[in-house]
């Protein structure tokens, strides 16, 4: 089998995964929606939650995979771990920009404001600005040798910052004293309202492994692809 | 440990001799450092907001931007004619090289900031010449923070398109930690507090020193060719 | 002395102060390198032969350490010297100033800077930026740099850019002088008419492999000419 004929698998294989995972989705909006009972006090705007929080969990745990498989990068130099850093970032944007949406949208009736600069928010907030720096960087590095050294150098730096960052805002907060009565902490929830939470964590996770898989194969093709056109060159 | 000092210290001072002989950088980045300050005193509604409220986060986005100005130029220079492969060659240690270049780096944004803070207090006419030595503290701990960590960026900047841009964009990010933290500490000293108050600030300007000096220096290896 | 498998003895039988073996070097999965093995003793300047293209600089670079190797292994025993395609030196400093920078770099006495000036007929000049210097003088000045701290093993990537017809001549001294006292050499040169009478093997590069490689011999430039075209014929 050629290695063509491995990524092609292999995304075929990510396009199962998110098949599954999309209908996993369809089955938990309408899970979310029929039959979870709305929450007393924020009424039907929590059910955003469902959403929000899943997609933060995603961003996060595509941040960490990107940092991890960038220490992994420069200790191995394979790669195929920088071209899995890069297809974890890329969904790590997506995740951040679903989360980055839906939490005002839930926050603005509840809280009764679209945005504040709390720890989690804010170093979310960075975890995408990070990535969005982290791709530019990709996008201005042409030599795929060098591209690959450098945004790993980032991918590692960035997780210390985030902790640093929220540990900074945290200090921050305690300094002033919180303007908003209620915080943007998980209430602990009823059995029925967790189900559906934990069930959508699980559907937002298989479809990040979906999507991983099939971003990934999609980059070793063009690589693929790149390395013809310059072997047919010379 | 002999030969790698000598060698930071050679890179320094060629990095500052030719800085010494355009003083380009330095002139643009203080002359930088004056308008920042000059903008932001006129950037507030002045019935409602002191000069003085507004004065610590001047001071420092005055010096984090100044700064940005100096980086690149460190390694725009070894980029020029590829005088860093003949840095490379000379068999000098890769964190050697690159502390050097963050010793220049350090007395550049260091030469800026001390012109800037007797302009800061006149300025935004701040009661701190008696706590200059605190001031001077917070700085050099908060400086060195940023100047490590721009200092590793700017290595791979200046190997991008657009590098002016980009160094900016990768490097804004790490400046929330320890500006904040600077604008923080410089707060309370304004305030006449003691530092007792920012115990915990301080510890956080430490902690990011140390955990991104030794990353940088580690990592920095990986932004050379090779 | 074959230490690196080459399948004969080249001149100068010592043990190898640079040896590449199996060399393959990759650029964004291209092999501009392909399993190249070439070693050069003291008192062996070896000429590298090929068209653009062919990886004289990415070999030069590799065997200077500043490339590492994707596959096989380089190794050196000594400190190494190389004049490459950019002047590796600082425009806004003196011609001086850049070979003291270095000299301390290399743990070299700065005073050696002024006799290396006299080397290359810089020491007029040894006060002037080499931004104000002509091709010609920043490739002297790299040359006399390369030269610092009398490195064992000279790498030279078309060292005769831009150099007028004494410049040449004090290379050529240069090179002699070195192999007299037992330096390894190599060098990449599309004018090697000039450096022939130096030079002690040629090694002819196509495609990033060692086509050939082959004791000088009595061959003077216009038979290397011939045997170059043939190799790369496939000859």
């Amino acid at each position: 089998m050629t290695s063509r004929d491995r990524a092609w698998l292999l995304a075929r294989r990510g396009s199962v995964v998110t098949a599954v995972a999309l209908l996993g989705l369809v089955a938990v909006y309408v899970r979310a929606l029929f039959f979870t009972p709305i929450e007393r006090f924020q009424g039907p705007a929590q059910k955003i939650f469902y959403i929000h929080a899943p997609s933060a969990w995603v961003a996060l745990l595509s941040f960490a995979v990107t940092g991890l498989l960038s220490v992994l990068y420069l200790w191995l130099k394979d790669r195929r771990l920088d071209l899995g850093a890069a297809a974890s970032a890329e969904i790590g944007v997506a995740f951040s920009v679903v989360m980055l949406t839906t939490g005002p949208l839930w926050g603005k009736p509840i809280w009764g404001t679209w945005w504040t600069w709390d720890a989690r928010l804010t170093s979310t907030l960075f975890i995408f600005l990070l990535f969005v720096g982290y791709l530019v960087l990709r996008g201005a590095l042409s030599d795929p040798e060098v591209r690959a050294r450098y945004s790993a150098v980032l991918g590692i730096l960035a997780i210390p910052l985030v902790i640093f960052i929220h540990v900074t805002v945290y200090l921050f907060r305690t300094l002033h004293p919180d303007p908003v009565v209620l915080k943007p902490e998980a209430p602990s929830l009823p059995g029925e309202m967790l189900v559906t939470l934990l069930f959508s964590l699980a559907v937002f996770t298989l479809l990040y492994a979906g999507f991983l898989t099939q971003r990934y194969a999609l980059a070793v093709l063009r690589e693929l692809e790149d390395q013809e056109a310059a072997d047919a060159v010379s | 440990m002999g030969e790698g000092a000598r060698a930071v210290w050679a890179i320094a001072a060629k990095d500052l001799a030719i800085e010494w002989r355009t003083k380009t950088a330095f002139v643009s980045a203080l002359a930088f450092a004056v308008l920042v300050l000059a903008v932001l005193y006129f950037a507030r509604d002045p019935t409602a907001v002191a000069s003085l409220d507004v004065a610590p986060g001047a001071l420092w986005v005055t010096f984090s931007f100044a700064a940005m100005l100096g980086l690149n130029r460190a390694f725009l220079l070894e980029q020029e004619n590829r005088a860093l492969d003949g840095v490379l060659l000379s068999g000098v240690p890769r964190p050697a090289v690159f502390l050097g270049k963050m010793l220049a780096n350090l007395v550049f944004v260091g030469a800026v900031e001390l012109v800037s803070v007797p302009l800061f207090i006149l300025f935004y006419d701040v009661p701190l010449w008696h706590r200059v030595p605190e001031l001077l503290g917070v700085t050099a701990m908060a400086t060195l923070s940023f100047v490590a960590v721009g200092t590793l960026l700017s290595a791979m900047a200046v190997r991008t398109r657009f590098a002016e841009l980009m160094l900016p964009l990768l490097l804004l990010p790490f400046l929330v930690p320890p500006v904040v933290g600077a604008v923080q500490v410089t707060a309370r000293i304004l305030a006449q507090r003691p530092l007792s108050e920012v115990a915990g600030w301080l510890k956080l300007l430490a902690a990011f020193d140390i955990v991104f000096l030794f990353l940088a220096i580690f990592l920095f290896e990986a932004t050379l060719e090779e | 002395m074959s230490a690196a498998g080459a399948d004969f003895a080249p001149v100068g039988d010592r043990r190898p102060l640079i040896a590449a073996e199996g060399v393959w070097r990759f650029f964004g999965g291209r092999a501009v390198l392909r399993d190249v093995t070439l070693v050069a003793g003291a008192g062996e300047v070896v000429l590298l032969l090929g068209p653009n293209g062919a990886g004289k600089t990415t070999l030069l670079r590799v065997l200077a350490g500043l490339l590492r190797p994707s596959r096989g292994k380089v190794e050196r025993r000594g400190r190494v010297g190389m004049v490459a395609h950019h002047s590796m030196l600082y425009d806004a400093l003196t011609a001086e100033e850049n070979l003291r920078f270095f000299a301390r770099l290399r743990g070299v006495e700065p005073e050696r800077a002024g006799e290396l000036l006299a080397r290359v007929g810089l020491e007029p000049r040894a006060r002037q930026r080499v931004a104000s210097f002509s091709r010609g003088m920043v490739q002297r000045l790299a040359i006399g740099c390369a030269l610092l701290g009398d490195p064992e093993i000279l790498l030279l990537d078309e060292p005769l850019s831009g150099l007028d017809e004494v410049s040449v001549g004090t290379l050529l001294e240069l090179l002699r002088e070195s192999r007299g006292r037992g330096r390894a050499v190599l060098v990449a040169s599309h004018q090697f008419a000039e450096l022939v009478e130096v030079v002690t093997s040629v090694a002819y590069l196509g495609g990033g492999r060692l086509l050939a490689w082959e004791p000088r011999g009595e061959r003077g430039g216009a038979a290397i000419w011939d045997r170059y075209r043939e190799v790369l014929s496939g000859g």
